[in-house]
C-alpha cells in the first residue's frame, strides 16, 4: 500500500464522515423547521389571547405579548353564554366518555382476548363505521330527536358523540388489553381466582392507564366536535357551537381568546397521552 | 368438526352492547336519512267520505291543485281534547288522473283565499285577545269558543287579525288574535275557491335532490370541496412522509420532536381555523410581517370574496397544519413495520435516499398510505369548521351547505340530501382507492 493510496483512502473516509455530518445537520435543521412550523401558530394565538384588547386590534402585531395581560381572556370568558356553553361542553364530553367507555370496554376485551367466528367481520364493521362522515348522521339524528322530543338536550348530543367515538374507543381499548399478557390472568386463575376477579385485580389495573388515555381521546373529540353540536343544539350550545354561531359578528379579541381557549384541552391531552399515540392512531392500519 | 367444545357465548355478550349502540346510532339514522331525502310526506292530500280522520279515503288530490269548497262543518272541541274547533271542508277537485273527486278534508291542509274577511267565529276554547299582534303582548280580553266576531283589520302578513266580539259577561272586547284561531270561511257565495296547501300522505320523490343540484351554491360547494382536497392531500402526504422519515432517523431529542409533531392531533378544526384567521386577517401576522420587511405600506386584504385564492390558501395551510400529524402517525407505524434489514441491504448496495424511498420504503408503506388516504379523503369531504372560521361566508363547502340548509333555510330534506351526497362521494373514493391498490398488489404477485 503506497502512501498516496493511504492518503486518498483517508480523504475519502473524511469526506464520507463529513457527508454524514452534513446529512445529520440537515436532518436536524429540517426537524427544527417542522417543529417551528407546528409551534409558531400556537405561539401566535397564545400571544393574542394574553395581550391587551388594544394590542389585539393594533397593527402591526408583535410576536410576543407586550405587556402580558389577561384582559382579552377575561373579556372572552365574561362574554354572554361562554361560561354556560363551556359547562355544557364539559358535561357533554364527560357523558360521552362514560357512555363510550362503558360500551366499548367489553367489546375491546372481547376482540383482544377471544377468537370467535365473526371477529374479523366485527373489526371490519367498526372500521367502516369509523370512516362514516358525521355530517351524514347528524341531520337525520336531529330530525329523529325532534320527533322523540329530545331536541336541544345535552344527553342527545352526548349519545351522538358516543356513537362517533365508539369505534375508535373499541379499537384503542382492544389494543390496550392485548398488551396485557394473557399469562398473568391465567396465573391468577391458577391461584384460584374467578375470571372476573382475575380481570378486576390483574388485567384492569394494568390496562387502566391505557383506558384513561382512550377516555381522554374521547373527551377531546367530543370537546372539539362542532357540526353535530351546532345541528343538535339550539339554546344549550356547546362551546364550539356557541363560538361558531357568533363568529361572524364577534370582535377579534373574542375570536382569538376563544380559539386559544378551545385549544387548551388538546394540548394537555397530547402531553398526557404521548405514550399511547400509536395505540390510538396506529391501530387503524392493523 | 367432530368433537365440538360447547359454544362460547362470552365474546358475543361482550360485543352486544356496542352492536346495539352502533345499530341505533348508525344503521337507523342511515335508513332515516334515505326517507328524509327521498320521501315527501306532504305531497298528496287524502280526501275522505265523512268529515273525520278515520273516515274512508275516496281519493287523493295533489298539493297546489285548485279546488272548490262546497260546504263547511265545524266540530266543536271535545272536552279534554284538542282545544280548537275542527273545521272540515267539503271540496271538489281533480285528482292526478283527471277524475273529479268530491269529499271532506280538514281545513288546515287547504288555503282558502277570502278577500278581506269581515266576520268569523272563534275556534279556540277561551281565546285570549292581545293588545298588539304577538303572543307576548298583554291580554286585552278573552272570548269563548264559537263567538261570532267582527274582523276589523289584519297585520301585513295576515297572520294576526284585530277582532271584536262579546265575551262571557256580554261586554264587547277588541284585540288581536292569531289567524288560525278565527274561522273566516263562509259559503255565502256560490263557489269558494281554495288551494290544496299541504298534503297528509307521502310519496317517493326526487324533488329534494333536484333542489340541491339546482341550488346556485351547489356547484361552488362541490368545486371548492374537491379543489381543497386536490391541493391539500398531496402536500399533506409529502409532508407527513418527510416528518416520519425525520423521526425515523433517530435524532437526539427524538421523543421531543415526536411530541411536537403530534401536537395538532387533538386540535379542534374551528380553533385551528381561528388561529390561521389571526395570520391572514387584515391586521394579522402576515401583514405585520410584510410590513416589518418593508414590502407594504398599508395592510392588504386577504380574506374577502374578491380574493378567493387567498382564502383557499389560508384554508389549505390550516388543514395541512391540523391534519398532517394524523397521516404522519399512520406512516410512522407503517415504517416501524418495515424490517430494518431491507433498508440496510438497500444502503449497502449504494442506494441513495431517493432510491431507497421510491424502491423500498414507499412500496412497503402502501397499505398504511392506503388507509391514511381513505381516512383523509373522507375527512376532506366534510371540511367545515376551518372554512367557516377563515372565510365566513366567502367560501362554501358541501358540509357547509348541509349546515346552512338545516339551520338557516330550515329544510332538513335538502340538508339530508347534501349529507347523503357526501356519503356517496366518500364511498366511491374509498372503493376506488381499495380497488386500485389491490389490483397493483395482485399484479405484483403475478
Amino acid at each position: 500500500m503506497t502512501e498516496q493510496t493511504a492518503l486518498e483512502m483517508d480523504r475519502a473516509q473524511k469526506r464520507a464522515i463529513l457527508k454524514r455530518h452534513i446529512n445529520r445537520a440537515l436532518t436536524y435543521l429540517l426537524a427544527t423547521l417542522i417543529a417551528i412550523w407546528i409551534l409558531l401558530p400556537i405561539l401566535l394565538i397564545a400571544t393574542m389571547a394574553f395581550s391587551t384588547v388594544e394590542a389585539v386590534r393594533a397593527f402591526p402585531k408583535s410576536l410576543f405579548p407586550n405587556p402580558v395581560s389577561t384582559e382579552t381572556m377575561s373579556f372572552f370568558l365574561n362574554s354572554q353564554n361562554v361560561l354556560s356553553s363551556t359547562l355544557n361542553s364539559v358535561i357533554v364530553a364527560l357523558m360521552t366518555v362514560v357512555i363510550s367507555t362503558i360500551v366499548a370496554a367489553p367489546a375491546g376485551y372481547a376482540i383482544s382476548r377471544y377468537i370467535f367466528p365473526g371477529r374479523d367481520l366485527f373489526r371490519l364493521g367498526i372500521l367502516t363505521v369509523r370512516a362514516l362522515p358525521i355530517v351524514v348522521l347528524a341531520v337525520p339524528m336531529a330530525v329523529l330527536f325532534i320527533q322523540l322530543k329530545m331536541r336541544d338536550q345535552l344527553q342527545s348530543l352526548a349519545m351522538m358523540h358516543a356513537a362517533l367515538t365508539l369505534p375508535t374507543s373499541i379499537l384503542v381499548i382492544g389494543s390496550v388489553f392485548a398488551s396485557v399478557p394473557r399469562e398473568l390472568e391465567e396465573a391468577a386463575m391458577v391461584f384460584g381466582s374467578t375470571p372476573f376477579q382475575a380481570f378486576l385485580r390483574i388485567v384492569f389495573p394494568l390496562a387502566a392507564p391505557g383506558i384513561a388515555a382512550s377516555a381522554m381521546l374521547t373527551f377531546v373529540t367530543s370537546w372539539n366536535e362542532v357540526f353535530a353540536a351546532v345541528i343538535l343544539t339550539v339554546r344549550n350550545r356547546t362551546l364550539p357551537a356557541q363560538i361558531l354561531t357568533v363568529l361572524g359578528t364577534s370582535p377579534l379579541e373574542y375570536k382569538f381568546a376563544g380559539g386559544f381557549f378551545m385549544l387548551i384541552p388538546s394540548l394537555i391531552f397530547i402531553f398526557f397521552t404521548r405514550r399511547y399515540l400509536f395505540n390510538m392512531w396506529g391501530q387503524i392500519t392493523k | 368438526m367432530k368433537k365440538r367444545k360447547h359454544f362460547n357465548w362470552a365474546p358475543y355478550l361482550l360485543i352486544l352492547p356496542s352492536l346495539v349502540f352502533l345499530a341505533i346510532f348508525f344503521a337507523w339514522p342511515m335508513f332515516r336519512s334515505l326517507i328524509l331525502v327521498f320521501r315527501s310526506e306532504d305531497n298528496i292530500l287524502n280526501i275522505r267520505a265523512e268529515p273525520s280522520m278515520s273516515a274512508e279515503v275516496v281519493g287523493q288530490i295533489r298539493q297546489s291543485v285548485q279546488v272548490i269548497v262546497l260546504e263547511n262543518l265545524c266540530i266543536p272541541p271535545a272536552e279534554n281534547e284538542a282545544d280548537k274547533t275542527e273545521i272540515w271542508l267539503l271540496v271538489r277537485g281533480e285528482d292526478a288522473d283527471g277524475n273529479t273527486i268530491e269529499g271532506w278534508a280538514i281545513d288546515r291542509r287547504i288555503r282558502v283565499d277570502e278577500e278581506d274577511p269581515t266576520s268569523g267565529t272563534v275556534r279556540r276554547r277561551d281565546l285570549d285577545l292581545r293588545e298588539e299582534p304577538g303572543p307576548i303582548s298583554p291580554i286585552a280580553g278573552t272570548l269563548p269558543v264559537d263567538t261570532p266576531v267582527e274582523i276589523l283589520e289584519s297585520d301585513e302578513l295576515v297572520t294576526w287579525f284585530r277582532v271584536s266580539g262579546p265575551n262571557d259577561a256580554g261586554e264587547e272586547v277588541t284585540g288581536w288574535a292569531r289567524y288560525d284561531f278565527i274561522k273566516i270561511i263562509s259559503t255565502a257565495h256560490e263557489q269558494v275557491e281554495a288551494l290544496i296547501h299541504r298534503g297528509d300522505s307521502g310519496e317517493w320523490t326526487l324533488q329534494y335532490v333536484h333542489r340541491m343540484i339546482t341550488d346556485r351554491d351547489f356547484d361552488d360547494a362541490l368545486i371548492i370541496t374537491i379543489l381543497l382536497m386536490v391541493i391539500i392531500l398531496p402536500i399533506q402526504f409529502t409532508l407527513a412522509i418527510v416528518m416520519a422519515l425525520v423521526l425515523q432517523s433517530r435524532l437526539r431529542g427524538n421523543t421531543l420532536y415526536l411530541y411536537i409533531f403530534s401536537i395538532p392531533l387533538g386540535t379542534s378544526d374551528l380553533a385551528v381555523g381561528i388561529v390561521w384567521y389571526s395570520v391572514f386577517t387584515q391586521s394579522g401576522y402576515l401583514n405585520s410581517l410584510l410590513n416589518a420587511l418593508g414590502l407594504i405600506d398599508h395592510p392588504l386584504i386577504f380574506l374577502s370574496p374578491e380574493t378567493k385564492h387567498w382564502m383557499i390558501l389560508a384554508v389549505v395551510l390550516a388543514e395541512v397544519w391540523r391534519a398532517t400529524s394524523l397521516v404522519m402517525v399512520i406512516v410512522v407505524s407503517g415504517l416501524q413495520a418495515i424490517p430494518l434489514e431491507y433498508l440496510e441491504a438497500a444502503e449497502l448496495f449504494g442506494a441513495g435516499l431517493w432510491k431507497r424511498l421510491t424502491n423500498v420504503i414507499l412500496p412497503l408503506l402502501k397499505p398504511s398510505l392506503q388507509v391514511a388516504l381513505i381516512l383523509r379523503t373522507i375527512l376532506a369531504f366534510q371540511v367545515f369548521g376551518v372554512v367557516i372560521a377563515i372565510s365566513g361566508r366567502g367560501l362554501t363547502t358541501l358540509a357547509n351547505e348541509a349546515y346552512r340548509w338545516y339551520n338557516e333555510f330550515r329544510n332538513p330534506h335538502v340538508a339530508g340530501a347534501y349529507a347523503l351526497f357526501i356519503l356517496m362521494l366518500s364511498m366511491i373514493t374509498a372503493i376506488f382507492y381499495l380497488r386500485t391498490v389491490r389490483t397493483q398488489i395482485e399484479e405484483g404477485r403475478r
